[in-house]
């Protein structure tokens, strides 16, 4: 057995797996016309989230639009020189809605992913363990259930200077609870399964029992929860930013509805609103639709009739 | 003791633990945190060292930490919550009405919802694969997946500014000056300014009973009970009932904890609104640093959610004893 080719070969059946199956998920997702439809949402906002700053035409907010004469451009319908028209101060909404996507994805791909980790890391741990480990995680998580998450970020967002990474800090550390829940009520049934059992029978330590036998099995509750994760994390940002309490340094699709809401233009400015607020529910509707479909692979008694 | 009463006293104790530490880190959070409201309260009124010492004795900020504490647990678990800096009258005077216009927005909300959208629920689990199934899964999705000021100002903008069905502002008209609680709900003009937050409040917490309904109609479906009253004879709509009486709990528990933490959901329809509730009061008094109102509306929120959580888990326990009563209920 010749000990150079073998990790190579291994390395490649890894990759052929992998692929294998990201193109199984691919046609899973295809045969369901609505999680599909939020596949393309969510990659459409991904790219905007990654480039929309670069793909604006003006500075979101240095740039002033103005007519021909030089005259600045207030609450302008959309024209050829500002497509999505202007906001009260002269500003191009094209502009800032591509900015305005990319606080938005950050918080979301972050506070998702953050929560999700989290709330899995917790939930395993609690289930799996048990005992005095298991009381002590789950009244903590008592704690942040009767923590109010609005009124308590708010509190916080007013003594501290509200950034991005801020506001994705508080959404992890309010979110992770609902993953924790689920999980550990997974892990407590996958722990009492005969393979768990044998494992530990057999010797393994109880680091190894959980990482290798155990954590597999509720993975997909986990991922799914780091999807919700990531909607609940971009709608509790918009919502902050609407309420005045997001980074004011930064154009986020939130801060654009509050701008709009605050200056009392949105009797007229149609296009000034529309922009941000279906963005906002076009992605967190997407992921849901997305975890609706892998929801029912898990529990498949609730599966729709197709 | 019985093992239910074991359940209760234990549960009973987590939650009173609970409030102490809510109550602590409100506690904390605003005065440990830098520039405390006082120091904005002493620093732009052009007061002379003598008020500012008044000020401070008043407010018991002259007294050691440990003892500012212990006041504050002592006045804030009796409610007396103080006066209101801005505003110049007792906190639970100027929250007392708000509670009140919040109350009567979200209770009728959210029993319309639950009531209605089970029901519907149930019946699309049981007409699996329908169109109407589809149909409500995909509105309810949307519904419940975006953020609630959103569909808020999609609805102002359609029903308020375009069809100009109703205000898109406020509880009353801006002349309206209505005396007591009688006169001031129980009018046309009052009803006219309901039906737009009521509206999309019901929507949007429509979308997770209606789940929860149709989800434990569908998993009852198959289930063998059903097939014994299939067996001895039941019509649909009686087989229906069967299984929706079965699939109950879960939604009962769920509306226990959705009235918990209404207050929070709320925050942000009544800003849109401009519905005078606790919520917009809370945002308010936050901007403005006005301290004691902070404190006594995140108490009443925190209290209502941990209330919530007792209720629910308690239900769940009695009424389901195979779910282990030593684990948290409701997921």
């Amino acid at each position: 057995m010749s000990t150079e080719t073998k990790p190579e070969a291994e390395l490649k059946k890894r990759v052929e797996g992998v692929a294998e199956t990201l193109r199984d998920q691919f046609t899973f997702l295809r045969r369901d016309r609505l999680a599909f439809a939020g596949v393309l949402i969510v990659a459409a906002f991904v790219f905007l989230g990654l480039l929309g700053p670069a793909l604006a035409p003006h500075d979101p907010i240095e740039h002033t639009v103005r007519d021909d004469a030089g005259s600045m451009l207030r609450l302008s319908e959309p024209t050829g020189a500002a497509p999505f028209g202007t906001t009260a101060y002269g500003k191009d909404v094209l502009s800032q809605f591509l900015a305005g996507a990319q606080p938005t994805f950050i918080v979301g791909l972050f506070g998702g992913i953050g929560t999700g980790a989290l709330g899995f890391l917790v939930g395993l741990v609690s289930g799996y363990y048990g005992g005095w480990v298991d009381e002590v995680l789950m009244r903590l998580t008592d704690l942040t259930f009767s923590l109010p998450f609005t009124p308590m970020a708010l509190l916080l967002l007013t003594f501290v200077t509200p950034s991005v990474w801020l506001m994705t800090g508080i959404i992890v550390a309010f979110l992770w609870k609902m993953p924790a829940r689920v999980v550990r009520s997974e892990v407590l049934s996958v722990r009492e399964r005969t393979f768990v059992k044998s494992a530990r029978a057999s010797g393994a330590s109880d680091l190894r029992t959980m990482l290798y036998h155990v954590a597999p099995n509720v993975l997909p509750i986990g991922f799914l929860y780091t999807a919700y994760g990531i909607a609940w994390a971009i709608a509790a940002q918009a919502s902050l930013a609407f309420l005045g309490f997001g980074d004011p340094t930064v154009t986020s699709w939130g801060r654009m509805l509050r701008q709009v809401f605050e200056s009392g233009n949105m009797r007229v400015a149609w296009w000034w609103v529309l922009p941000p607020a279906l963005g906002i529910a076009a992605i967190t509707t997407s992921v849901f639709l997305i975890g609706r479909a892998y929801e029912e692979v898990i529990n498949p008694e609730i599966q729709t009739e197709q | 003791m019985s093992e239910f009463q074991r359940f209760l006293a234990k549960r009973l104790a987590i939650s009173i633990v609970l409030t102490l530490v809510a109550v602590s880190v409100i506690f904390v959070v605003l005065r440990l945190l830098p520039g405390s409201p006082f120091e904005s309260l002493v620093t732009a009124g052009n007061l002379s060292q003598q008020q500012i010492t008044e000020i401070r004795a008043m407010y018991g900020l002259d007294q050691p930490m440990w003892r500012q504490y212990l006041s504050y647990l002592q006045s804030i678990l009796l409610f007396q919550f103080g006066y209101s800096i801005l505003r110049s009258q007792p906190v639970w005077g100027v929250l007392a009405p708000r509670l009140v216009n919040t109350l009567i927005l979200l209770v009728p909300a959210l029993v319309t919802t639950a009531v209605l959208s089970s029901l519907l629920g149930m019946y699309v689990g049981w007409n699996r694969g329908s169109k109407l199934e589809k149909l409500s899964i995909i509105a309810t999705t949307f519904l419940r997946s975006t953020p609630v000021f959103i569909t808020g100002i999609l609805f102002v903008i359609i029903f308020a500014y375009n069809l100009e069905l109703v205000p898109a502002f406020g509880m009353r008209s801006i002349s309206a000056s209505p005396e007591g609680y009688v006169e001031t709900f129980a009018s046309f003009d009052f009803l006219h300014h309901y039906i737009l937050p009521f509206t999309v409040s019901v929507l949007y917490y429509s979308g997770d009973f209606l789940l929860l309904a149709r989800n434990g109609v569908v998993e009852k479906r198959g289930s063998e009970f059903l097939k014994l009253h299939r067996a001895k004879g039941l019509s649909e709509m009686q087989q229906l009932a069967r299984a929706g009486r079965n699939s109950m709990l879960p939604i009962l528990t769920y509306f226990a904890l959705r009235l918990g933490m209404i207050f929070q959901g709320l925050i942000l329809l009544e800003v849109v609104f401009g519905w005078p509730g606790i919520g917009r009061e809370l945002v308010l008094a936050i901007q403005q640093q006005d301290y004691p109102l902070v404190q006594a509306a995140v108490f009443i929120m925190a209290l209502a959610v941990i209330v919530a959580n007792l209720v629910a888990d308690v239900l769940y326990a009695y009424f389901d004893p195979t779910v282990s009563t030593s684990g948290g209920g409701a997921a």
